[in-house]
């Protein structure tokens, strides 16, 4: 992996002249919180944010998308427009990259998505080192760094970025800004190593996944549900905020006295009153209960026996968007704080 | 407004350049749209929809030009607009070694500052053609 060092005072030129390579995205404040929008002008971004409302999943399965069109005369025609679109996505954290991994080995595994994939393409990703809230727990969810998924990763060491070349795309924006780089000497490999050391002790919270898919497995009849179900809302603010929930509905908009029209797919979430609503009005799912248990299960360990890993990547989000206030890491404690107190 | 005529807008922070470039193109049959960064050049490109645009790169921001012709080739109607840069960018910050002819930067042609006048008005005649208007048959 080729290793770089870009002068921080240099990164608005940086990123206009990437801006050859796709449109410019990046963190934007926005009422106090932060999201991922088109900068207008590199003063915009902040790379300093803690966390988007939306993860980048947003641009890779947007919120609502048409997937084809049917029309008598002319059949099925998928749609295309906008899969072609070149995007740099600047200043995207390692945690929400590690649930970019994980949402290709879902959409570009067994069953193949032609729109993630041609987005995935499409779209660039830079990382930038961050450093750890209150709600972050990638360092547990061992989500706090990544080796792959991204173009370029931008390392924060004082008045420089230690840039990580992550592709070939990478190298090519790399090449285009040469000029701007700078070699990369051994105090600079040093400071690198103290600040990686420094962010892995900064978390402030701490949660235990070793054994955890058994856990949840051991604990399907626990009362804690049951609790969880009376606070739950249903909202599905945890889903839609989550950057590995992949779950959409599909729908058919047929035209009024005409059989074309169009299929659509929208995010959907395990926690929608409707999501395991089947035809003749049976529901799977029908309390609140049931359906927050099935999100922690599905996460933490149906995704871990079809991909070996709990989807979860500790990104703090469900934690801050939840209504009111159900947090993951204290599910999880008290999953295994039920496990030890019965244990004694 | 005439039916051939031919809009310039100028983009740039130095409100003695714009004045002295648009007296000067004016002069020579042009009609000047004036903005003094690049969110006002967007706003006036979007409105009026000049024939040319002429581009500052440093404003408010140093690279507030380079992202606001990005813009002008996302916006569908802007597109394929000409953009000339007229910048001291290399002068002011001699350590930007990238050239414009490179490929990165989204623009027509570039001139650096202090521009050459009849140069540049030679390279706009020639893009967008002279403001001389003709006579409509009744």
């Amino acid at each position: 992996m080729k290793i770089l060092k870009l002068p921080k005072e240099k990164l608005d030129f940086f990123a206009s002249v990437v801006q050859q390579f796709g449109e410019v995205h990046a963190p934007v404040e926005q009422d106090g919180q932060y999201v991922f929008k088109r900068l207008n002008r590199w003063s915009e971004a902040r790379l300093d944010y803690n966390r988007t409302i939306l993860p980048p999943k947003k641009y890779f399965l947007p919120q609502r998308e048409v997937m084809f069109r049917y029309r008598p005369e002319a059949g099925y025609q998928p749609e295309t427009e906008g899969l072609d679109k070149r995007l740099v996505l600047f200043g995207v954290h390692g945690c929400d990259i590690f649930a970019l991994n994980i949402l290709d080995q879902v959409f570009a595994g067994q069953y193949p998505d032609p729109y993630y994939q041609a987005r995935r393409k499409n779209i660039a990703v830079i990382g930038v080192r961050c450093d750890p809230d209150e709600h972050c727990f990638c360092r547990s969810m061992r989500a706090d760094f990544v080796d792959h998924g991204f173009d370029l990763f931008f390392y924060d060491v004082g008045d420089y970025y230690l840039t990580l070349v992550g592709t070939a795309r990478g190298d090519d924006m790399a090449l285009a800004t040469s000029p701007l780089f700078q070699p990369v000497t051994q105090a600079d490999i040093d400071l690198y190593k103290r600040r990686s050391w420094a962010k892995r002790e900064a978390f402030k919270l701490d949660i235990e996944i070793r054994h955890l898919s058994e856990i949840v497995e051991m604990e399907y009849h626990s009362g804690i549900w049951d609790e969880l179900g009376e606070r739950c809302l249903s909202c599905g603010a945890c889903s839609m905020v989550c950057p590995t929930c992949y779950c959409f509905d599909v729908t058919d908009d047929v035209e009024l006295g005409s059989v074309a029209g169009r299929r659509t797919r929208t995010w959907d979430s395990c926690l929608f009153s409707t999501h395991a609503l089947v035809a003749g009005g049976h529901n799977f799912r029908d309390s609140r209960a049931s359906r927050i248990k099935f999100r922690y299960y599905h996460k933490q360990r149906g995704f871990v026996a079809e991909y070996g890993r709990p989807s979860c990547v500790g990104c703090g989000r469900c934690i801050a968007a939840c209504p009111v206030h159900i947090d993951i890491t204290e599910v999880i404690n008290q999953l295994r704080g039920l496990l030890d107190a019965r244990s004694q | 407004m005439s039916a051939t005529e031919k809009r310039i807008l100028i983009v740039d922070d130095d409100a003695d350049l714009t004045a002295g470039l648009a007296f000067f193109l004016e002069q020579h049959g042009y009609t000047v749209l004036v903005a003094h960064d690049g969110r006002e050049g967007l706003r006036l490109a979007r409105m009026e929809l000049p024939h040319l645009v002429v581009m500052d790169i440093m404003m408010n921001e140093r690279t507030e030009g380079l992202f606001t012709i990005q813009e002008i080739r996302h916006t569908p109607e802007l597109k394929n607009l000409p953009v000339f840069v007229l910048s001291a960018l290399y002068e002011q910050v001699p350590d930007f070694r990238i050239a414009p002819e490179a490929g990165w930067m989204a623009h027509d042609e570039f001139f650096h500052k202090p521009v050459n006048m009849p140069r540049l008005l030679e390279r706009i005649r020639l893009r967008i053609g002279p403001d001389v208007p003709k006579e409509v048959p009744a």
